[in-house]
């Protein structure tokens, strides 16, 4: 599946309330099948608005995209999409339903009622639990888990609709680098399992190179595209990898291209956690 | 140094409440004893025990069970009104800022309405039975409850209903699936809410033409000056608001226990 973005400007009313502030300036952006590419760039750049472009997410009372197309496989996207699902840095557990409940969610809607048979959902969700290994806690209420627990069941709940495109939004911003690390692990396990193409929002440039099969920069607002590239390392990549040569230029070129041209101050707020 | 976050277990909370209870029943004895206040204007507690006990063995329409069954029948039948017409709608106008932009004017400004002046214009309408009681009453509460259920919509960070449109849910699946479940707990404080009300409004609903309940009995002893019966009367009504209110609080944290965690 092929995620294609040409020239897209997002311009939203200027916080001061006189005039636009353009946030991205020229985005194009092409995501090939079955790869994860890794999005990144400083706070307020515009990186959850390129991610909601392409899940079909309109903010209210903004035109969006100000400027430019979204194409999913040559087609123009324009709301919701069956193959495309997101996942947020808030997990957005029902509090009131238990864990598999929760991984379930979707199918209390029709069209995945129609589109995919009883016993296939429980046979699914049954799959997704052990996937990402809360079988044993199916019965729990999301606030008998951790946060780590709580995300994993968010992802349960995407993947269990076998969507050929995740879109994730910082999904691990929230975690202590230890959990963070074990979800890392776990996305690369999962995606190994039910492969999809996958677009990861993070601004914790360590997570983009461990991850990332493509890190893709965004530079300061107006954004553009700063940096473009590919890794070829084998994952689970080590720590020894990115204190390598090559892992070590690879982050002193984001940090320079998150730097570069915007003077000083330029960098925003960069996480590295090497 | 005074905690304003300071836990307090439900013992301590038992008996500061009684405490207080204590010290107001006190000072009402107090002043009923020494004479300065004649008992027409200040019935003494145990005049009002004595009226209390007296009307539950009363006959006929004047007994206090009887009464205190039809008042509560009332506030009950008006409350399942109220929560079938009131709920729906405040769920429509907090999913809906254009339903919300259209009734907003006409439910808002009600909550402070004289809704007491209204009850001639129900009479007018529904006539003196009891039609015109259960009417007035959920008139009175639901005003109350459909601007408190709409903000308890309103009160669903927008990311939920985003999250299940993406995830495939028609807008009203959205609202069903997602956004009501989270204000659910929010829409039964507000239906506590309307009943509070409606105990309020009972006396004003028996107003007219009613041949039994609390109100009709508080004014019939009025009449009569017969004072010690009116304060046992309010006695009696209070009483069963904090009885429903109380019952009503704990059913909602058995049903939403999640609420209190997280
Ligand atoms: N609906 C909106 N209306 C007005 N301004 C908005 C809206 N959504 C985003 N913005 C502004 O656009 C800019 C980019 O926002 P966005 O959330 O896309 O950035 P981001 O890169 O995801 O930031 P972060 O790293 O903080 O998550 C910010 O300055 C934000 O305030
Ligand atoms: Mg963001």
């Amino acid at each position: 599946m092929k995620i294609e973005l040409s020239g897209i400007v997002q311009e939203y009313p200027a916080p001061e309330g006189v005039g636009v502030l353009r946030v991205l300036d020229g985005v194009d952006l092409t995501f090939e099948e079955g790869k994860l590419n890794m999005l990144l760039g400083p706070s307020g750049c515009g990186k959850s608005t390129l991610l909601h472009l392409m899940g079909g997410v309109r903010p209210l009372g903004v035109v969006s995209p100000t400027e430019g197309t979204v194409l999913i496989d040559g087609e123009p996207c324009t709301g919701h999409h069956d193959d495309v699902v997101m996942v947020f840095q808030r997990y957005l557990n029902r509090p009131d339903l238990t864990v598999r409940q929760n991984v379930a969610f979707p199918f209390r809607f029709k069209l995945w009622r129609k589109k995919v048979p009883k016993a296939e959902q429980d046979s699914r969700v049954d799959e997704m639990l052990e996937a990402v290994g809360l079988a044993d806690k199916a019965h729990h209420r999301p606030s008998q888990l951790s946060g780590g627990q709580n995300q994993r069941v968010a992802l349960a709940r995407a993947l269990v609709l076998r969507p050929r495109v995740l879109l994730a939004d910082e999904p691990f911003g929230a975690l202590d680098a230890q959990i963070r690390h074990e979800m890392q692990v776990l996305l690369v396990d999962l995606i190994a399992r039910f492969p999809t193409t996958v677009v990861f929002v993070t601004h914790d440039i360590t997570e983009a190179l461990i991850l990332g099969d493509r890190v893709v920069v965004l530079s300061t607002p107006p954004a553009r595209i700063a940096d473009d590239f590919t890794i070829t390392e084998a994952r689970p990549r080590s720590e020894n990898w990115l204190r390598s040569t090559e892992g070590s230029q690879m982050a002193a070129r984001v940090i320079e291209q998150l730097r570069g041209g915007h003077g000083p101050e330029g960098g925003g707020q960069v996480r590295v956690t090497v | 140094m005074w905690n304003p976050h300071e836990p307090i277990s439900s013992r301590q909370r038992q008996i500061l409440g009684l405490a207080g209870l204590g010290t107001a029943v006190a000072i009402w004895a107090g002043v009923a004893a020494s004479g300065l206040v004649k008992p027409y204007f200040l019935p003494a507690p145990w005049d009002v025990a004595a009226a209390l006990l007296d009307m539950a063995q009363a006959e006929g329409d004047r007994n206090l069970f009887g009464a205190a069954w039809a008042s509560a029948r009332r506030v009950g039948l008006a409350l399942i009104a109220v929560v079938i017409i009131g709920v729906p709608l405040g769920v429509l106008m907090g999913s809906s800022s254009k339903v919300n932009a259209v009734l907003s004017p006409l439910v808002d400004p009600m909550r402070s309405a004289p809704v007491v002046a209204v009850l001639p214009i129900v009479v007018l309408w529904f006539g003196i039975d009891e039609t015109a009681k259960i009417v007035f009453l959920w008139l009175g509460a639901s005003v109350f409850l459909i601007p408190m259920v709409r903000d308890a919509i309103v009160a669903v960070p927008r990311q939920h209903g985003v999250l299940a449109e993406d995830l495939g849910a028609t807008p009203l699946e959205a609202i069903r699936h997602s956004v009501f479940p989270l204000a659910l707990p929010r829409i039964v404080d507000a239906i506590i809410v309307a009943v509070g009300v409606e105990w309020t409004y009972i006396t004003v609903a028996e107003y007219v033409n009613a041949k039994q309940g609390l109100g009709y009995l508080i004014q019939t002893y009025k009449r009569l000056s017969a004072n010690d019966k009116v304060f046992a009367g309010i006695f009696v009504i209070l009483v069963m608001a904090l009885v429903t209110d109380q019952a009503l609080k704990l059913l909602k944290r058995r049903l939403f226990p999640w609420e209190t965690e997280a």
